[in-house]
């Protein structure tokens, strides 16, 4: 990896005596897109003020773009934010507002045209809004024209806090498909708060998940869904099975044992269990509620599960069944089918393969 | 967000607040400590002399004439009070909620006719209720006896100038108040079943509490101070505390008595405003805890 | 009572007290604009005879011209000091937070909770201190430091009632474009609460154009319009002053339209702000 371009190490911040920040070490490479989730008051939206310079740090350093950023304002850094509440100034037209950071830097009337224009056509906004005031645009739109106000100076860092979160469901995805592309286009390192788990998925590069000031994991999407740190990271999307197990070292990988599990060979490998589990302790199997699959009378699979289904949800693409084997409740995600292959009160078999279990810390 | 919490270093706040913490102490606090050591000093021949006696304040105490005006001070004041609060209600609410398509025109004649000249309007209301003014004018023309009413100069021509001046105070505060309460909430009353007196008696007006206060409050201060009235329009029959202010400092030129009078309304006005503020809290405290 | 009798019985109530109270505000104002235009000396009622001949003599009184100069002169500075001052205590009082902040606000609200004859004569007092210290007597100056402790609070709470909704995230928004603390102030800040400022500023000025006992205690010889009829009515009532009266009162009007048109305008960009989300 290349120099990065944001290097955060050691961050402290706190409030009074509340520590809201503690050791937070972070690199950013040049052009990633990261996303920093966690519940919220887990410190993601202060530690973004952090890095723009709304907030002093309490302790540690931060290097962004090879510089020191100590003492160094908001206004002088190189990152560039987009607000939660996308902060339009309300008095300017959209060509005032996307050409702001340009007219505060005292270039020519001419170059500030060129760039509006070429950020317009970037953003896909219409010419004819240039002279329009933000209040005139739809929430979409306004979302587009507090992108193009925080590009437009094409800054090497962009910082973005929750921008989507007011949006409704359907723009939301078109526009993050968008952000997407648009981050692929330009090449500009992404720093992205959100508590939407989904979101950053699709987004990210890389998910960095806080909790109560501390980075309790970091790594690609696939990583955080798969191999979670621990059942915090597991539990953050989604319904998640997390069942009691017990857990031994067995040569290379381990074995388990779980009531309500049957399987023929319970054993995992070296890399189904996350770091924290000590051997011979209590752990958790975390089990996606697609990984799970309803058997047909005779079929097989690793484990299984026997049960009755107590409540059922047609979600479009999918069906979520709830389904107490014992006295657990267990999840299943099944695709969406015309007829429905189960139906409440029915009892049922569920399958899954060893090599989809995951074990985290209990 | 934590960049707005300043401290006193900050180059901002200091612009903001000095010129002013400058301006109002040196042009109100330090006058108002003057006054209270003035009025320990005495008078000779129109001259202040530094005495540091308690002889004005004797003097003040001693003399039943000034008990009398400060005492019909206070019950002039406090019935300007009254009136002003209860008229503005019906107003201000109906501005909102009856002629709401022209609140905004009815708050520009409102606005207009509260700053303009109080002295050109009081000696308008002179010139209305003369003797052979407008009012007298027109009845006696309609077949009423000559001056048949006769209530300038007298302490109910006065009242009527105090509270022409002082009510739109109540109006605007009451009205600012009422039109922040959420439409929905008195729906929700009526909804509950009801009338609409009722839910304007238990969602409206106890909503609408602070900004009836606040109006309350300033109309019973400045109603403290006047003298405008009582001379143009009560015809200096029965004269408040501001005009024998006025007079010991203009006629009589005696400075500690009228620093002494000055204080005594102070004290007065301040010591009705924390019984309205305990009283106020005391409320709110209650409803709390209900 | 039925549903439909306590309608009706509110319903008269409520246009009632709105339009005697409309009427009762504007009987004195119609009866001086009535007055401005008799011919006779004496002021009674039914006017005889109209004519404009009191404009005239208004016009050729010295004394006249003379307080409307004092009262235009008190009215202007009282303003700009007052607005300045008031854009500035706005700020300390709804957008920072400091130590003593309560005190602030109470100290630069007290003004407004004196009578202002009080006020007036507590300043005279000292005036007339500094004035034997320093060799002046009591004049416009006076009365110019006394509109303002007055009327600045008014100010300060018309800005600050203007800053309510002012959304903070604007400021960081510019701060993180680029902008120092100057270029967020006049690019972004003052724009957004001028109308607030225009509104203080007309009423600051209003309020001084009408102030009487602050300037009757303070201006010492000095004569604003109020206290000019005041002295003049005091002593008899005399034909000039209904015109007087109706002059004045028609820039008045001027202004206050203005600043209504100002304020509706300004409220109307931000509700579709609002409805939008």
């Amino acid at each position: 990896m290349a120099s990065p371009i944001i290097q955060a190490t050691g961050i402290e911040k706190y409030y009074g005596t509340y520590r809201a920040l503690s050791n937070i070490t972070l690199s950013v490479a040049n052009g990633e897109f990261l996303a920093l989730v966690g519940p919220s008051g887990c410190g993601k939206t202060s530690l973004l003020k952090i890095l723009a310079g709304f907030e002093d740090l309490s302790g540690g350093s931060l290097i962004i773009d090879g510089q020191d950023m100590a003492g160094m304002p908001a206004s002088a850094r190189p990152t560039r934010m987009v607000f939660q509440k996308l902060a339009l100034f309300p008095h300017k037209t959209v060509a005032q507002n996307i050409g702001f950071p340009l007219h505060l830097a005292k270039r020519p009337k001419s170059e500030i045209d060129t760039a509006v224009r070429r950020m317009l056509e970037l953003m896909h906004l219409k010419e004819s809004y240039l002279n329009r005031y933000p209040h005139e645009l739809s929430g979409g739109e306004q979302q587009r024209v507090a992108l193009a106000r925080s590009m437009i100076s094409q800054p090497p860092v962009l910082l973005l806090d929750e921008p989507m979160s007011a949006l409704d469901a359907k723009l939301k995805k078109s526009l993050q498909a968008e952000l997407k592309h648009l981050h692929r286009h330009v090449g500009t390192s992404f720093v992205h708060v959100t508590h939407d788990l989904e979101e950053a998925m699709m987004l990210a590069d890389r998910i960095c998940v806080m909790r109560a000031g501390k980075i309790v994991q970091i790594g690609e999407p696939s990583e955080i869904y798969y191999r979670p740190a621990d059942a915090f990271v597991a539990g953050f999307i989604g319904d998640t099975n997390l069942l009691p197990a017990k857990i031994t070292r067995a040569g290379e990988g381990f074995e388990f044992s779980c009531d309500i599990l049957q399987c023929s060979a319970p054993r995992l490998g070296a890399d189904q269990v996350a770091a924290g589990v000590a051997a011979g302790a209590d752990a958790l199997l975390m089990i996606r509620p697609e990984m799970l699959r309803l058997l047909a009378p005779g079929e097989s699979a690793d484990c299984t599960l026997a049960g009755t289904v107590s409540e059922y949800f047609i979600r479009g693409a999918s069906i979520q069944y709830r389904i107490t084997v014992a006295d657990t409740e267990i999840v299943m995600d099944v695709p969406g089918t015309s007829v429905l292959p189960a139906k409440q009160g029915d009892a049922v078999q569920l399958g899954l393969s060893l090599s989809d279990l995951f074990a985290v810390e209990a | 967000m934590a960049e707005m919490q300043k401290s006193w270093r900050d180059g901002a706040l200091r612009l903001s607040t000095l010129p002013l913490l400058v301006l109002m102490g040196l042009f109100f606090v330090i006058p108002l400590i003057m006054t209270a050591l003035l009025s320990f000093q005495g008078t000779q021949y129109y001259r202040l002399v530094w005495t540091w006696d308690l002889n004005v304040w004797t003097d003040v105490f001693s003399q039943i004439h000034y008990w009398k005006i400060m005492w019909r001070t206070l019950t002039m004041a406090l019935v300007c009070t009254l009136l002003c609060t209860v008229l503005a209600i019906p107003i201000a609410y109906g501005m909102l909620h009856r002629l709401s398509r022209w609140s905004d025109q009815i708050t520009l004649l409102m606005v207009f006719a509260f700053l303009t000249d109080a002295v050109l309007k009081t000696f308008g209301w002179v010139l209305f209720l003369d003797r052979s003014g407008v009012l007298n004018g027109t009845l006696e023309s309609i077949g009423f006896p000559p001056a048949a009413v006769n209530v300038l100069f007298s302490p109910n021509a006065t009242m009527i100038g105090m509270v022409y001046n002082l009510l739109p105070y109540t109006i605007f505060t009451t009205a600012l108040s009422m039109a922040r309460i959420d439409r929905d909430l008195v729906l929700a009353a009526r909804d509950a079943g009801a009338t609409r007196l009722r839910a304007f008696v238990e969602v409206t007006l106890p909503l609408a509490k602070p900004g009836i206060w606040a109006g309350a409050v300033l109309v019973f201060v400045l109603s403290l101070g006047v003298f405008l009235e009582p001379k143009v329009m009560g015809g200096g029959t029965s004269p408040l505390a501001a005009e024998l202010i006025r007079q010991s400092f203009e006629t009589r030129v005696n400075w500690p008595l009228g620093a002494a009078l000055t204080l005594v309304l102070i004290v007065i006005g301040a010591a009705v405003l924390a019984v309205a503020g305990a009283l106020a809290f005391w409320q709110a405290r209650r409803g709390s805890n209900d | 009572m039925t549903d439909q009798m306590e309608k009706r019985l509110a319903d008269f109530v409520l246009y009632g007290s709105v339009i005697a109270v409309l009427i009762f505000f504007y009987i004195p104002i119609a009866t001086l604009i009535l007055f401005s235009f008799t011919q006779s000396r004496f002021l009674s009622w039914p006017i005889s005879e109209f004519s404009t001949r009191w404009y005239g003599a208004l016009l050729a009184d010295r004394d006249f011209w003379s307080s409307l100069g004092n009262s235009a002169l008190l009215a202007v500075l009282a303003t700009v000091f007052a607005t300045l001052l008031g854009i500035g205590g706005a700020f300390a009082w709804s957008r920072y937070k400091f130590r003593f902040q309560w005190g602030f606000r109470i100290l630069t609200f007290a003004p407004l909770l004196f009578p202002q004859l009080l006020l007036g004569v507590v300043m005279l007092l000292w005036f007339s201190v500094l004035a034997g210290w320093l060799n002046l007597s009591p004049g416009l100056w006076s009365a110019v430091i006394g509109h303002v402790i007055y009327i600045t609070p008014f100010c300060i709470v018309i800005i600050s009632v203007q800053m309510q909704g002012y959304d903070d995230t604007l400021d960081y928004a510019a701060e993180d474009a680029g902008a120092t603390r100057w270029q967020i102030l006049r690019e972004i800040t003052l724009p957004l609460i001028w109308p607030g400022i225009f509104s203080a500023a007309i009423f600051a000025f209003l309020l001084s154009w009408g102030n009487f006992y602050i300037t009757y205690s303070l201006s010492g010889s000095t004569r604003t319009l109020p206290t000019f009829v005041f002295s003049g009515i005091a002593v008899g009532s005399s034909p000039i002053y209904p015109a007087l009266a109706t002059l004045t009162f028609l820039p008045a009007l001027v202004l206050i339209f203005a600043v209504g048109s100002l304020r509706k305008r300004a409220a109307r960009r931000r509700l579709i702000k609002i409805a939008e989300g």
